[in-house]
């Protein structure tokens, strides 16, 4: 590089590789190098790529933003879910065959110590929310009300709905769980609602 | 200097200040160190919170960031430019009782911090947490430097501005602009204030703010003394002059749109976040330009890697420099920032630019500038050797361990089942999940710290056997001649109009619709292709141009100022005229007028009542925002964990904003009517009890501590001058409301056996949390209606 030939530019002919320049400053030198073209060519590439992006998604809109791709991924989401749900034939039914299964149960044990011990301790004897062991129930008697409460929460009375963020099986599970401790009546919360029976 | 029919007068620097400088950059050094172990420990262990207001993760982050941006990285930056900008110029600093006013007007504002922010006074905005007091001292020390600075460029005896001296330039008159616009707000007492700007356009400017603080106060200055100090040291010509110059403007110009990319998926508007993105993207090579003229300086130098502590402090400052800002594109792109926004790895990012970028650039300095301050050698090279090794380690450990943490908490909080449901539901999985990087992260972190013990020592060491130095230096009595073309000539020259005609067409095209921006784009090829095609052929006409700017010292401050503004401009202004736009109260005759805004009113925020906003002042001035965000991503995983997406209506009231940058807990934009009175209540007297595996500090003070209904009645009359559509009734009934609503709290909470005030700091935060996106909340007993 440093034996460059000379060019019909002057200015080309003149390039030197590792020339000094005429000034210095505090002693330090300078070298007036090419710039590497490996570098060049990153900057260039990186501002072709600024305008491509931006023609792509702002002006000719050609490709979905983020809260459009969102929407989407929602709505497939949605569909999928709901015909599993069809599927599956969830019932009151359902939940006592549920209930009887010592896996499905077990499964619901270890999201409920996970998530529900908070307000209703270890054993669902009950503090922030309902003693769960008792006879009574405060939304409802049957297994399908059970699910509902679970998956949509009761927001006066600060139970979170777990539908979205634990899905339907495992709310299915813990709901089997539930019903398990049903009537163990462990010494805690005082009973609330009404006795149920199913 | 070799003309002997010139006379010759003498200039003697003025090193005590260099010195001064240096030693107090290691002493906030070490503090700033020490703060960082303390806060790792904290995320570590939950206990080494100590159980105080003053010492919870919460306040002492901002403690920790701000003493290791401006108090150590800010200190060596003075001392670095006091030492070279003299030698550069050929002048003493112009006024030195401005050096000094700098020096203790500087150290002023960092005491101020050390006693601010534990006693939980801030803002909130990060790393311009500080309060407005302190904020206007700031300023003023600013203007104090930027005074010295400029006359001292006034007196120089050197025609030509070297490349140091322009990335000073940039520096202050940078941080002047940024640190003014993003600290805009309104006193409502000596220790307290709102900024003017709410929500969309407090976060665009914060983070506008804050990315270019980490630009133009941990980059820029850094770059500059590496175009003194490591030059010096390695004893070899710059590599190229022209990179010099075109690395310094693009980099410049491209990193102040660069602000967006902090806040890619939230309810900024896509334009902006797009810029945000493609800008930071432009911005890797104009990076990489700094960190190449740096490293190829070396070419047969590299011998002394071996030799030199101070090469090998410079080098891997230069090497994580360009790792860093190959990262930080690589960030920017929308589709990694999904990943690694709110994480650790982002930690681990800051990291890798603060302690090795920085800290070692400012080691490297002190470890060279040092000895020479004393007129002798460096005490002990092997000492040097010793720190840098140890403290290399420490750096590694940090970030490598960062990065495994942010990665994996990235993977698992998106991570779904086979159904499409979270896999992880519980959040802190994830969190005891990165306990192990935790820990060594605290041990890189102690080895950094222990080390930097080396340096002060090897220093006393040093000045022990030298004695303070006077240099002076011999110039001609007469100052050369420079700054005499016109001005104008220069700004109108061809090369001027080439790159204003590119930048204006370049704009223009990104405004434009489809219809016109085919044909500007053309425009925009030809003028830039004939803007290169006259570079190529006038080349020494363009150099000569360049020469003469350099040398004007006013027009070059000029067109850095000018070329730092555009991106500002061109983000900030747009999205607070949009937002601005939107109705803060929207009518039912509004919306039949506008049926389109039917949607904005489904979202807009409505005003706090008087305890929640006593809450949220609470929430402020704990540094919550910390570890919670309030922003939820347009992501399926984000929305099921958390609730619907933000929207841009939902927190244009918030002054400041509080949608957060991590998420060492959860997102509480939905946390309203999530839980209970008494879940909130449990949680914030000891977060264990609640979720055992916990890292969150303890609030037991919420409890003892009381809120003041007439201090929040004025802050809300300050807020209403700030467009938040309080009423008149509702100030009037501030202090009533204030009562009711926590009255009514307290009762709840004693129906279930827990007794507290109802002014108690307790009830306010549980109100404000229990408001977080959702409408107003009964302030009395009596049901409110509806008709705000």
């Amino acid at each position: 590089m440093s034996e460059h030939q000379a060019n019909k530019h002057d200015n080309r002919a003149a390039y030197q590789q590792d020339t000094v320049m005429d000034h210095e400053f505090d002693g330090i030198q300078e070298f007036d190098n090419r710039l590497p073209n490996w570098w060049l060519w990153l900057m260039y590439g990186s501002i072709v790529f600024a305008l491509f992006y931006w023609i792509v998604f702002h002006t000719l809109e050609l490709r979905k933003l983020p809260r459009e791709q969102f929407e989407e991924v929602m709505a497939e989401a949605q569909e999928i879910q709901l015909a599993k749900m069809m599927e599956a034939g969830v019932d009151n039914d359902f939940f006592v065959a549920m209930a009887d299964t010592p896996d499905k149960v077990a499964e619901g044990r270890e999201i409920f110590v996970k998530h529900c011990v908070a307000c209703h301790l270890d054993q669902g004897q009950g503090l922030v929310g309902p003693n769960l062991t008792d006879g009574n129930w405060i939304h409802g008697c049957e297994p399908m009300d059970l699910f509902k409460t679970v998956s949509d929460g009761v927001a006066a009375k600060g139970m979170p709905a777990w539908q979205n963020q634990l899905g339907p099986t495992r709310v299915m599970s813990v709901v089997s769980y539930v019903m398990t401790i049903k009537n163990t009546n462990v010494s805690g919360k005082a009973p609330e609602g009404e006795p149920c029976q199913f | 200097m070799e003309a002997t029919n010139t006379q010759m007068k003498t200039v003697v620097y003025d090193d005590s200040i260099v010195r001064a400088f240096s030693i107090i950059t290691v002493v906030w050094g070490i503090v700033a160190f020490l703060v960082g172990v303390i806060v790792a420990a904290q995320l570590s262990f939950w206990q080494a919170n100590l159980g105080l207001e003053w010492t919870s993760f919460g306040r002492l982050r901002q403690l920790h960031t701000n003493a290791a941006i401006f108090a150590f990285v800010g200190n060596g930056m003075f001392a670095g430019i006091y030492y070279s900008t003299q030698r550069l110029l050929k002048t003493r600093m112009a006024n030195d009782m401005l050096s000094w006013a700098n020096f203790w007007g500087w150290q002023l504002v960092i005491v101020g911090a050390a006693i601010t922010y534990p006693l939980g006074l801030t803002q909130s905005k990060e790393y311009a947490e500080l309060i407005w007091p302190l904020d206007i001292l700031v300023v003023v020390v600013w203007v104090i430097f930027a005074v010295n600075f400029f006359w001292t460029l006034a007196k120089r005896n050197e025609k030509n501005l070297y490349v140091a001296i322009w990335f000073y330039i940039s520096t202050i008159v940078t941080i002047a602009v940024l640190y003014i616009v993003n600290n805009l707000q309104i006193p409502t007492s000596l220790t307290h204030s709102y900024p003017i700007f709410g929500g969309v356009q407090d976060a665009l400017v914060q983070w506008w703010y804050g990315h270019n603080a980490v630009a133009f106060f941990l980059t820029t200055p850094p770059l500059g003394l590496m175009y003194y100090f490591m030059i010096k040291a390695a004893n070899r010509p710059v590599y190229s002059y022209r990179l010099s110059v075109v690395h310094f403007w693009s980099l410049i110009f491209l990193y102040i749109w660069a602000g967006p990319h902090h806040l890619l998926y939230t309810s900024l508007p896509d334009w902006a976040q797009t810029l945000g993105m493609i800008f930071s993207v432009m911005l890797w090579a104009p990076s990489w330009g700094g960190m190449l003229n740096g490293l190829l300086t070396l070419r047969g130098a590299w011998d002394k890697l071996r030799t030199d502590p101070v090469i090998k402090f410079f080098v891997v400052a230069v090497t994580f420099y360009g790792m860093s800002t190959f990262e930080g594109p690589l960030l920017s792109i929308k589709s990694v920032s999904a990943l690694g926004h709110y994480t650790d790895w982002i930690i681990g990012h800051v990291h890798g630019g603060a302690l090795g970028w920085n800290g070692f650039m400012t080691f490297g300095i002190l470890y060279w500038m040092w000895p020479r301050l004393y007129g002798t050698k460096l005490y002990s090279n092997k000492l040097a050797e010793t720190h840098f090794w140890i403290a290399t380690i420490g750096i590694l450990m940090y970030v490598v361990s960062m990065w495994v943490s942010g990665v994996s908490q990235g993977l698992f909080w998106r991570a779904l089942d086979a159904e499409g449901f979270l896999k992880y539901p519980d959040f802190i999985e994830g969190l005891t999940n990165s306990l192990a990087m935790y820990h060594t992260r605290l041990f890189g972190g102690v080895l950094f710290l222990g080390s930097a013990f080396l340096l002060p020592y090897n220093m006393i060491m040093t000045a022990r056997q030298g004695a303070p130095a006077t240099v002076s230096v011999q110039v001609p009595a007469r100052k050369p001649a420079g700054d005499q073309e016109s001005a104008w000539a220069l700004l109108t020259s061809a090369p001027m109009l080439f790159i204003v005609g590119i930048l204006a067409l370049a704009i223009w095209f990104g405004a434009s619709g489809t219809m016109l921006s085919p044909i500007i784009l053309a425009l925009l090829i030809v003028v830039s292709v004939g803007a290169i095609i006259s570079y190529g052929l006038h080349q020494k006409r363009w150099g000569h141009w360049y020469g003469l700017i350099e040398r004007h010292a006013l027009v070059f401050t000029v067109l850095a100022l000018v070329a730092i503004l555009i991106g500002g401009a061109v983000e900030i202004i747009p999205t607070v005229i949009q937002s601005n736009r939107v109705p803060r109260v929207i009518t039912d005759e509004m919306i039949a007028d506008d049926p389109a805004l039917a949607e904005t009113a489904k979202w807009m925020q409505q005003p706090y009542s008087p305890l929640e906003l006593a809450g949220r002042d609470v929430y402020v001035s704990e540094g919550c925002y910390v570890c919670h965000s309030q922003q939820i991503r347009p992501f399926r995983h984000e929305v099921l964990r958390y609730g619907d997406y933000s929207r841009m209506e939902e927190s244009l009231l918030d002054h400041p904003f509080q949608w957060g940058s991590k998420r060492t807990g959860l997102d509480l934009a939905r946390v309203g009517g999530k839980y209970d009175n008494l879940w909130h209540y449990l949680h914030l007297m000891d977060p264990r009890s609640t979720s055992p595996a916990s890292n969150m500090p303890t609030y037991p003070h919420f409890k003892r501590k009381t809120v003041d209904a007439a201090v929040t009645r004025h802050r809300m009359e300050v807020l209403r001058r700030l467009n938040v559509p309080y009423t008149d009734e509702e100030i009037a009934s501030a202090e009533a409301d204030f009562a009711s609503q926590g009255q009514l709290i307290a009762d709840d909470l004693a129906g279930k056996d827990v007794n507290i005030a109802p002014d108690s700091q307790m009830a306010a935060v549980i109100a404000y949390l229990q408001r977080l996106g959702r409408g107003p909340q009964p302030v009395s007993a009596v049901p409110v209606t509806a008709g705000k």
